[in-house]
Order: structure tokens, then C-alpha cells, then sequence
């Protein structure tokens, strides 16, 4: 019988600060590889700020600072002094809630991030769009408009080019913040079959505000209310017997 | 059935139908070889029987975890939430059809123990009925006829009037003072398990109304017939 795979990010006695308001607290799980895990609470619970802790975007928010604890991804303390910033963000990418496509040929989106790190041989280019293309079930859909603007996508194609996008620096965790809220049903519904396929090569860590969705495309759910973790465990037995009161108040719609 | 676009869904479906599928071929095996058991004296076959009881049990549990998780993850509507809750209460069914199974082959092993019992064949017009009910329940699922589920209550009637008939003699027979009352009480009980399977089958049969049409059809046949309308004067 094969060992499971360690944790993706294991997160220990985290706390974090905005100034001197403290966003989360005392925070200890593990993230498992390649499995999808949601994060689910009210608003301002924290878990956009957790998300964001992951590839360390809060440290471009003046007075953000993890105050206490670490967060380790593949055995690494992302703090650590010694961290490349720009390489962790290549290891951990991010989808954001609205697809934000450069205003430039759909080709030109996905090839972006690795002319940024240094591949410019078109043959490899070339490849690498086509492959990330694939994994984000969008080729079949544009590869006779390669060239043209990606503007020109629908609203769920763009999205999917911004995963696309993700995808081909090849990290080895995806940040989801709330991908799905600016799309309709069916854009909706292709972008979370992907987000089911993509788990099978990726950690994928997906924000949102429907418990629906949670319930849909995650293995793991993790329920945050006012910076703490209040549980953590498998979907399934998450929505169908939680452990926590504050846990089945929120999900029956009982809450306060 | 139309694919979702959300393909989880879809393999989720379609394991709860194999599944189900899977646990309705070995209910009706289990009938057979019970039956079996007792027409032709065969002990073994009758272990047998009692030993795979628990893979049906199995199966109803999984039926049932598949689809809760359906129900958690996949919030179904129409057809789809039709498809989950038939399923579920079909899976109960079988799992209680099986159990009957179990309960003749445990009463033909007793049964075997002593003299061969030929009038063990007084039981097979029931069984045959209580199977055809079975498999025409089964197949109005599979083959999404709901007008084959609608007829089941006609075929469950003739069984309930063939168990009558059979009942009637058996208890002349346990009245009468040869000796085997024990074997008598015996075929009273499969008679009575038998009819219970065409019982459990006609439910399945409902259930597959409710499911192609969403017609509730349980209970009605109790309701009195609807009076025509006088004519106009």
C-alpha cells in the first residue's frame, strides 16, 4: 500500500495582523496535496486573507504582517528571508475572483508568465500555450484565434484562459478566489469541471461565498468565522453531519 | 439521460444505477437459488443463499452513502432528484426482497432435513409470479417504462389470490394429523414471503412512475373508483 502523499502547506499557530487588528488566529491545519480544498464563512471571517497569505500577496498591504506561527508549502517556510517571492508566486499561483486578461492575443496571456522566467524559444512557447490550453478544456475553443485579442473571450472563457494562464508555469498550488461569482450558471459549471480535473496534478485552494459550490468541487472544507478555524474535515461529512454548532447554524442558514 | 456539464455528476449517477443495478441481479439470484434450494433439496445451495445476503446489504448501504453524497454535493432538481430518491427507496426494497430470499432458503434447509417434501411444488406458481413480478419491476427501472411499473398492481393481485388458495390448503394440511406440521408451517411462512416479494415489487414498480412521470401512485388503488358523472338531464 503506498504512503499518502505529506501535506501541500502546512500552516502552524498562525496569526495575522492587519495594523493592529488581528485577522486570524491561532490557526493549525495541513492542506493535502492534490485534493481541493474550500474555504467557507461569512464575510470578513478571513479566509480571502488566508488565501492571500499563501503566495504572500498581503505583503504589498502596508501593516500586513503574520505575527506569530508559519506556513510551509512543500516543506518550506514561505517567510523565511531566504524565499524568492516571485518563485513562490510561480509555485502558488492565483485566480481571481473577476478574470483579468491582459489586453493582449490570447497566445500572448498564456505565454506570459514564462517569458517572465525566461523561456522565449517560440517551438517551447508554442507547447507550453497549447498544453495549458488543453488542461484548461479551452483549446478546442480557441486554437483557430490564437492571435486575437483575449477580450474577445466570453466572460467563463476568460476565466478559463486566466487558469490557463496559471496552469502553464506549471505551479504546484492554485489559489481560487471566488472564480466562479462573475460567471453564469454554465460558465460556472464548465470552470468547477475543470477545477474537478485539474486536482489531479494540482493543490487547488478555492474561496467562495456558495456553499453550493463548496459542497460541488471540494474534497476538503475548511469553515472560518471571525479569523478562527472552526472546522476543518472532509466535504461529505462536513455538510452532512458537522461537528461544530457554529458549523451547522451557518450551513442550515441559522446563524446569529 | 442528458450529461450534465459537470461531469462528477454524471459518474456519480451513474455508479448509484450500477450499483442498484448490480444489487437487483443479486436479489433475484438470491430468489432463484433459494427457490432452488428447496425444489431440489439442495442444502448447499441454500448456504449459499444465506451467505450472500450481506453483499446486498452491502450495496443498500452504498446506494444509500452514494446518494446522500449526490444529494450534499450535487444539489439535484427534476429528474435528477426524482432519480436519487426512486433509487434509494427501490435499494430498500431489494435489500428486503433479499431478505425473504434468505428466510425461504433458511426454512427449505430445515425443510431438507427430513423427508423430500414434494409438495414443496405447490409453492412454484407463487414463485413464479413473485419472480415475473420482480423482473418486471426491475425492468421498468432499467428500460424507463412507467407504464409496465403502473401494471404491477394487477400482476400482485393474481399472486395474492394464488397465496390465498395455497394458504387455504396448507392449513388443511396443518389441520390434518400426519406428522409434518412442522414442513406445513414452513410453506405457509415462504407462501407468505413470496407474496411480500410481488408487495415490495409493486413499490418498486411505483417508484419508477414517480420517477419518469412524478406521478405518487402509492395507496391509490385503497381510494374508491371515481363515480362517472351522471349524465347531463
Amino acid at each position: 500500500m503506498s504512503s499518502p502523499s505529506p501535506p501541500s502547506i502546512e500552516v502552524r499557530d498562525m496569526h495575522f495582523n492587519y495594523g493592529h487588528a488581528c485577522a486570524l488566529r491561532s490557526l493549525t491545519f495541513d492542506i493535502p496535496d492534490r485534493q481541493i480544498t474550500a474555504f467557507i464563512g461569512p464575510s470578513g471571517c478571513g479566509k480571502s486573507t488566508l488565501l492571500r497569505c499563501f503566495n504572500r500577496m498581503n505583503d504589498e498591504i502596508p501593516g500586513a504582517r503574520l505575527t506569530q506561527g508559519s506556513i510551509r508549502i512543500a516543506g518550506i517556510d514561505i517567510q523565511d528571508r531566504s524565499v524568492d517571492v516571485a518563485k513562490l508566486r510561480r509555485e502558488v499561483g492565483m485566480v481571481f475572483q473577476k478574470s483579468n486578461p491582459f489586453p493582449r492575443s490570447i497566445f500572448d496571456n498564456v505565454a506570459f508568465g514564462l517569458q517572465l522566467h525566461g523561456v522565449s524559444k517560440r517551438a517551447l512557447l508554442n507547447l507550453a500555450v497549447e498544453e495549458a490550453l488543453i488542461s484548461a478544456a479551452l483549446w478546442d475553443e480557441v486554437k483557430d484565434r490564437l492571435h486575437e485579442s483575449a477580450l474577445g473571450l466570453s466572460g467563463g472563457q476568460q476565466q478559463r484562459l486566466c487558469i490557463a494562464r496559471s496552469l502553464a508555469v506549471k505551479p504546484r498550488v492554485i489559489l481560487m478566489d471566488e472564480p466562479c461569482s462573475a460567471l453564469d450558471p454554465i460558465a460556472t459549471a464548465k470552470v468547477e469541471d475543470l477545477i474537478r480535473t485539474l486536482r489531479q496534478q494540482f493543490t487547488i485552494i478555492i474561496v467562495t461565498h456558495s456553499m453550493h459550490q463548496a459542497a460541488r468541487v471540494s474534497d476538503q472544507t475548511a469553515f472560518f468565522y471571525l479569523g478562527e478555524l472552526i472546522e476543518f474535515s472532509n466535504t461529505i461529512k462536513l455538510f452532512s453531519n458537522p461537528a461544530n454548532k457554529l458549523t451547522e447554524d451557518y450551513l442550515r442558514g441559522t446563524f446569529g | 439521460m442528458t450529461q450534465h456539464i459537470f461531469r462528477d455528476y454524471d459518474n456519480a449517477i451513474r455508479q448509484l444505477q450500477e450499483d442498484l443495478l448490480t444489487m437487483a441481479t443479486l436479489t433475484r439470484q438470491n430468489l432463484e437459488q433459494a427457490m432452488q434450494s428447496l425444489l431440489r433439496s439442495d442444502t448447499d445451495l441454500a448456504n449459499t443463499v444465506v451467505a450472500a445476503d450481506s453483499d446486498v446489504d452491502e450495496l443498500e448501504r452504498t446506494v444509500d452513502q452514494i446518494g446522500m453524497e449526490i444529494l450534499v454535493r450535487f444539489h439535484p432538481v427534476a429528474t435528477d432528484l426524482r432519480l436519487i430518491i426512486a433509487s434509494m427507496k427501490i435499494s430498500t426494497n431489494l435489500e428486503r426482497i433479499s431478505d425473504h430470499a434468505v428466510g425461504i432458503a433458511k426454512r427449505a434447509r430445515k425443510i431438507n432435513q427430513g423427508h423430500p417434501l414434494q409438495e414443496a411444488q405447490w409453492l412454484e406458481p407463487l414463485y413464479a409470479q413473485a419472480y415475473a413480478l420482480l423482473r418486471d419491476a426491475m425492468d421498468s427501472y432499467t428500460n424507463h417504462d412507467p407504464i409496465l411499473g403502473q401494471s404491477l398492481h394487477d400482476k400482485d393481485k393474481e399472486l395474492d389470490r394464488l397465496h390465498k388458495q395455497l394458504n387455504r390448503t396448507l392449513s388443511d394440511q396443518l389441520e390434518a394429523p400426519d406428522g409434518r406440521s412442522a414442513s406445513w408451517l414452513h410453506m405457509i411462512f415462504i407462501a407468505r414471503s413470496l407474496e411480500r416479494i410481488g408487495d415490495l415489487s409493486v413499490n418498486i414498480g411505483e417508484e419508477t412512475v414517480f420517477l419518469e412521470s412524478a406521478k405518487d401512485i402509492r395507496h391509490e388503488y385503497r381510494k374508491p373508483a371515481p363515480q362517472p358523472n351522471p349524465p347531463p338531464q
